[in-house]
């Protein structure tokens, strides 16, 4: 089997290579974007007491709902098939994780130490650039962390929808009940899991504040 | 400089923290806000620069409003100090000082210099602490640099919140010392929150007692402790403080409840380490029934264990050259000191029991004090 598997990357190397690519950006996107959206609006959610339940409750229904229901989910609401559901599928399944983590990382800045920047004279800007997203990166780097991996797990899932990417290539190899075709896409997937990981793990290091480490 | 007028401060939830309150503090002073737990301290000094808002009333700043300022430039105005210091974890200690002049928008380089500037004027080295992070300072250290951030700014008005509530006693003493000194160079009015009556006696110039948001009294220390306004005044300055004649001064006034005893059958390796501990070149020893059975001193723990003898502490123990009742004068045990030339005298009660202990730094703040106020020679100085 691992000749058949060897064989399979000699001969459609470049066709794997390509659909990593593709896999790469159907997680980069919706990754991206849930970024954008879930640390702003978590941010906003730590100022309205009454938002939070909204924000952390919606995100959690998204993370809850089965994968594949997820994904079909996408195609009753009327998005079709192909890269758009799948995209809007993994960004809101990508939101919890980061809203939970910006929401904890700023919540569980001590008290004292608000009070302090704001008898100071810290404006709202201030306290939140200065004082509490320093204090609270690492967890949310933590959290972006997790978000990343699961969704590079449920992007090979996409490929249901015909979202293209290493899913793709594993449907592929199931359909005509050939491992080596299956491992083509898998080995792929699992690499690039453990490179996230690994990356994430170095960049929460280097972003945490010095006088916080050790 | 600093002046509350007629006010009140009600929760939502319809405490009433703050009731009526007036009160005129000038350029340079320090007073001392105290009371018991709950009875508004903090609100009152946290309505100054608004981090609570009144009910009623006005406060003054600078014979402004203080509605009048933008809350944040109100701030900015200010110093303030609070019990749990809340330095940020994340800066160094250099940045930490300068904090305030960072929200200002002032240059590194100008900030670098300013917090070394303030090391220097309390005797710290700044290239010791300025780039280590606060976690690395102990609890002393970390307020040290919590008073010299309120300082950045140069503002005229600090505002205090129980700052060395949280320190041990001996550190707290210092801290309290070096404010005081710190206060006579640089020149600030000092609105100090406290719940202990020996540090707003230490360092303020008046001292405001309040209960249930109200003030009982507002006078100079010295006369705080000749004059309590009544018996809630009485009760809180405690009775060891107040002032009287040094013969009214008595034992029980002045000792140490608490001295460092163990029992006759106690082993020596365990007095030793006792002593280690509490810090103390001897330690009362009592029988089992609390009697006073004798002074072990460190040099005859020590030499008894190097010589290895089976002793237990009741046998290397000494009786004490002299001993007083609670209800002598204090003055007596003064005397017996001075007569038999030692550091210390045991009280013991007509029972046997050892009741405490004289030491001779503990008689001499009293007696100092009562002395001072019959007129007589400090005995510090008679020395
Ligand atoms: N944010 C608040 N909401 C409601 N009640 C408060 C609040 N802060 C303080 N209090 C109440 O107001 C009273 C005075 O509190 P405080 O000023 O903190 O007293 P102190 O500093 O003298 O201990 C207390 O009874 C306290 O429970
Ligand atoms: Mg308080």
């Amino acid at each position: 089997m691992w000749q058949d598997l060897w064989q399979y990357f000699s001969t459609h190397g470049y066709e794997v290579w390509m659909l990593t690519l593709q896999q790469l950006y159907i997680v980069a996107i919706p990754m991206c974007a849930a970024i954008l959206v879930a640390v702003p609006l978590t941010i906003v959610a730590t100022r309205v007491p009454r938002l939070y339940p909204w924000v952390i409750g919606i995100s959690n229904a998204f993370q809850t709902i089965p994968s594949m229901a997820l994904l079909v989910l996408m195609i009753t609401i009327g998005l079709g098939i192909g890269l758009l559901p799948a995209a809007v599928a993994l960004f809101v399944y990508a939101l919890m994780p980061i809203v939970r983590n910006t929401y904890v990382g700023i919540a569980g800045v001590a008290p004292e130490v608000k009070d302090a920047a704001i008898g100071m004279g810290a404006t709202k800007w201030q306290l939140l650039w200065l004082v509490e997203l320093p204090l609270a990166l690492k967890v949310i780097i933590a959290g972006i962390r997790s978000s990343l991996v699961a969704s590079i797990g449920f992007a090979t899932l996409a490929a249901l929808i015909g979202a293209g990417g290493l899913g793709s290539l594993i449907l592929q190899g199931l359909g005509m009940a050939d491992n080596a075709i299956v491992l083509a896409g898998t080995i792929p997937a699992v690499i690039m899991a453990f490179v996230a990981e690994f990356v994430m793990g170095r960049l929460e290091r280097w972003l945490t504040p010095k006088g916080l480490r050790g | 400089m600093l002046s509350f007028q007629d006010v009140c401060k009600r929760y939502p939830d319809g405490t009433t923290a703050v009731d009526q309150l007036s009160l005129d503090i000038s350029h340079g002073e320090l007073v001392a806000l105290i009371g018991p737990s709950g009875c508004g301290k903090s609100t009152t000094l946290r309505m100054v620069n608004r981090l609570v808002e009144p009910s009623s009333g006005t406060i003054l700043v600078d014979g402004r409003d203080n509605r009048a300022y933008h809350p944040v430039e109100l701030r900015r105005r200010l110093g303030y100090v609070i019990q749990q210091v809340g330095l940020m974890p994340h800066l160094t200690i250099a940045e930490n000082i300068a904090f305030v002049l960072r929200l200002q928008g002032v240059a590194p380089k100008q900030r670098r210099r300013r917090a070394e500037e303030l090391m220097h004027l309390v005797g710290l080295d700044p290239g010791l602490y300025l780039d280590r992070y606060p976690r690395e300072l102990s609890g002393g250290q970390q307020q040290r640099i919590g008073v010299l951030r309120a300082l950045a700014h140069d503002p005229d008005i600090i505002l205090m919140d129980e700052p060395f509530g949280a320190l041990d006693p001996l550190i707290r003493e210092q801290l309290q010392d070096e404010l005081k000194r710190l206060q006579k160079t640089v020149h600030k009015t000092i609105l100090f929150v406290t719940h202990d009556m020996d540090e707003a006696l230490r360092i303020a110039d008046r001292i405001v007692l309040m209960r249930d948001g109200r003030i009982v009294q507002a006078a100079e220390p010295e006369q705080m402790l000749r004059a309590p306004a009544d018996a809630f005044v009485a009760e809180f300055i405690g009775r060891h403080r107040m002032l009287r004649q040094a013969s009214e001064v008595a034992v029980a006034d002045v000792m140490i409840d608490n001295p460092v005893t163990m029992e006759v059958h106690a082993g020596l390796a365990q007095a030793l380490e006792r002593m280690r501990q509490r810090r103390v070149n001897s330690v009362m020893v009592v029988d089992s029934g609390g009697r006073f059975a004798g002074v072990a001193r460190l040099e005859d723990v020590t030499r008894a264990l190097e010589q290895g003898l089976p002793m237990r502490v009741g046998d290397v123990a000494r009786w004490a050259q002299t001993a007083v009742h609670p209800d002598d004068p204090a003055l007596n045990a003064m005397r017996q000191m001075l007569w038999y030339r030692v550091d210390a005298v045991p009280v013991v009660a007509e029972d046997g029991t050892l009741a405490g202990l004289v030491t001779r730094s503990a008689l001499a703040g009293v007696l100092d004090d009562a002395l001072r106020v019959t007129g007589a020679e400090p005995l510090a100085e008679a020395r």
